[in-house]
């Protein structure tokens, strides 16, 4: 469902991503490891359409043009509006992608992403980063796409609500999504994913399946190729 | 599109600060357009209290000849237009009353401004001055980082991904922002229409409408700017920096700038020059080479022969009355070449000064809120030379019937005071079309650039 095909991107002389070509299948949760600047949010801005590659192609449903309406994406800080309750937040971005949903399912969407009812009608401005990451997470499991781009999604949630989040992602790739997920919590990326990448200097250099390796071996991969 | 305004005006209207300052100006319009009524309501009464106490003099007067009448004289008021409450313009500076008498043309006196403690710059608190001085820095304010604001919070890629585009999302806060500005000018002119609708007729709606229409064009223009900017620079504080950096060139250094060219361009003469100059041509002649006393001369020909009278006792009308017409109408042709050159360079000033609108938009804005309440130099213009004209015929009818000699009481009761009429806007429109032009331009010039801007801008 997300290919990427050798594909180059360079910030004038720095080179960002190399030849890098990966595939996240339908059902698929595909984690990106990589320590900062290693391109992980270069690759998550091509594939969002916010950057173009210098070679390469990218094709998301089988089709080169980005098209919006079947990507869901959460950023790291979900900054939302602050004069807007979580609900509003919600019902506003839905509005945006063309969803007019009501109170109930509204509220539904943020009950499914682990935000409680008390806060649903509360400015977001009184929402800790996590409280805001719910809902950040609940407008782009509403908007029902078939692929989803994670940028560190559980930073800032406590240990309940990132297990949630797996919980939530396994459901959305049960129903046949493809989620990238890039990340530096190895143990999340490890409880979450199918498949593990691990991102340096642009370069692909390990892809492995979740299933074969433990917390303890991924971390000592990913150790390994950091110092080397 | 429309859940962004939406959205962009509930950001508005839940903000404190926001709601504060709104409060404040719209409380300050409210009340500066009524004070401006009510000062306004006192001038024309004050006015029309003056001109039922010059004909009272006037028609007690025991005139012993029209002479004496024409030296008596008579007052020509220049009427305060109902949209001057909104803003005076020039007629604070100018004065609205001229003296109007037999041999000489006199200029405007009793200026407000000379009879005011409060001397500045900026002129008395009408709506003109928050319209065009403090609500524009409001909006500033608003808009200098409606972008940024989305940028750096990282909202912008969210709203992208949900399906908005760039241009959608920066012109609805434009327009968020522009309701803001219309809804002020809205109260000022609801108020005005409110209070003074019982005077309204077709041209003061259509100058209303038009005062309104200028202004949103500005505020649009000084909104897109900022916007502009804003997406330009991406960084707020550099935006907001450059943008209030540009408005006030706009509003205090290129008026003085362009100003003083202009003056430069087409120098006017000093007051004593201009005074030397028609003493030198009613005594000389108009070209130097016909003093008065060979005018003299030949109209006492001239009336011998036309009369078929062989001196000037055996005229069967009053030589004196003749003499003064003649005199008049060389005093007159004296003041049409001073004053007709005088009022062609103001004209010229003024048209000039008008092509500064390409570069600076408020100077468009400037003249056609003066336009548009008729307080403008050309207003001024024609209120002097209907006066003058007003002041010939006058003069010309005393001098005949000094000439004639079969006056009595009941013809200088007879005799019309000064009325006004109040030139339309439509007949004076062409006057304006370049402050127009150049609003609308600037208006479609920013809204261009910032498709184009928002199209090759990048969102990481």
């Amino acid at each position: 469902m997300i290919k990427l095909d050798k594909v180059d991107k360079s910030f004038d002389s720095y080179k960002a991503l190399n030849k890098l070509s990966l595939n996240v299948n339908s059902g698929e949760i595909y984690g990106l490891l990589g320590a900062n600047g290693a391109g992980k949010s270069t690759t998550l801005n091509l594939i969002l359409g916010f950057l173009k590659p210098d070679s390469g192609f990218i094709k998301i449903n089988d089709v080169n043009i980005i098209n919006t309406d079947i990507i869901g994406y959460i950023p790291e800080n979900v900054n939302l509006y602050p004069y807007l309750s979580g609900i509003e937040n919600l019902d506003y971005f839905c509005k945006l992608s063309g969803f007019n949903y009501d109170n109930n399912e509204l509220s539904s969407f943020l009950n499914e992403c682990g935000l409680q009812e008390d806060a649903h009608n509360k400015l977001i401005s009184n929402y800790s980063k996590g409280m805001r990451q719910k809902v950040g997470i609940a407008i782009a499991y509403s908007k029902k796409a078939k692929v989803y781009l994670l940028d560190e999604p559980a930073s800032g949630l406590d240990p309940l609500s990132s297990n949630e989040l797996s919980d939530l992602l396994k459901k959305l790739a049960a129903n046949g999504s493809a989620i990238l997920m890039a990340s530096h919590d190895l143990f999340r990326v490890r409880e979450t994913c199918n498949k593990i990448g691990i991102l340096k200097n642009g370069n692909l250099i390990k892809e492995m399946d979740a299933k074969e390796i433990t917390s303890e071996e991924l971390e000592k991969v990913y150790l390994n190729f950091m110092k080397n | 599109m429309k859940h962004i305004l939406f959205n962009e005006l509930i950001g508005l209207f839940r903000n404190r600060l926001f709601m504060i300052l709104l409060g404040v100006f719209s409380i300050s319009l409210v009340l500066t357009t009524y004070f401006g009524i009510i000062h306004n309501n006192k001038q024309i009464l004050s006015q029309n209290d003056a001109k039922e106490h010059i004909r009272e003099q006037w028609d007690e007067m025991n005139h012993t000849n029209p002479h004496n009448a024409a030296h008596f004289g008579s007052y020509a008021f220049k009427p305060i237009t109902i949209l001057n409450s909104i803003d005076e313009g020039i007629n604070g500076i100018t004065g609205n009353v001229i003296r109007l008498e037999g041999h000489r043309q006199n200029d405007v006196m009793f200026s407000e401004a000379s009879q005011s403690l409060l001397i500045s710059n900026f002129g008395k608190l009408k709506p003109s001055l928050l319209l065009q001085f403090i609500i524009p820095l409001f909006l500033i304010f608003l808009a200098f980082n409606s972008y940024s604001s989305e940028r750096e919070s990282g909202r912008l890629k969210l709203l992208l991904i949900q399906g908005s585009s760039l241009n959608k999302i920066i012109f609805s806060k434009i327009i968020a922002i522009w309701s803001i500005g219309l809804t002020l000018l809205l109260i000022t002119t609801f108020i005005q229409f409110i209070f003074t609708n019982s005077l309204f007729n077709i041209d003061i709606l259509i100058r209303l409408i038009l005062l309104f229409l200028s202004y949103s064009l500005y505020y649009l223009i000084l909104i897109s700017l900022t916007v502009f900017l804003s997406l330009l620079f991406k960084n707020s504080t550099s935006a907001l920096s450059l943008t209030l950096v540009l408005w006030v060139m706009w509003v205090v250094f290129l008026p003085k700038i362009f100003g003083n060219t202009v003056e430069k361009i087409n120098p006017l003469p000093t007051r004593v020059e201009f005074q030397n100059n028609m003493d030198n041509d009613r005594s000389k002649g108009i070209d130097g080479h016909n003093p008065s006393n060979e005018r003299k001369d030949e109209l006492i020909k001239s009336t011998l022969i036309q009369y078929g009278v062989n001196s000037l006792s055996d005229l069967p009308v009053n030589f004196r009355g003749i003499l003064m017409q003649a005199d008049e109408e060389y005093g007159n042709s004296v003041w049409d070449k001073h004053f007709g050159a005088l009022y062609l360079q103001l004209t010229n000033q003024k048209n000039i000064y008008q092509f500064t609108g390409l570069i600076n938009p408020f100077a468009s804005l400037q003249s056609l809120s003066m336009a548009t309440a008729g307080s403008d130099m050309f207003h001024h213009l024609n209120f002097l030379s209907q006066a003058e004209y007003y002041r010939r015929d006058l003069i010309e009818l005393l001098n005949n019937k000094w000439r004639d000699g079969d006056w009595d009481e009941n013809f200088y009761k007879s005799i019309k005071d000064f009325h006004y009429n109040s030139p339309s806007f439509l007949s004076f429109f062409w006057k304006y079309i370049l402050d127009f032009v150049f609003l609308f331009l600037w208006s479609i010039i920013l809204v261009v650039l910032l498709k184009y801007l928002t199209k090759k801008t990048s969102i990481v």
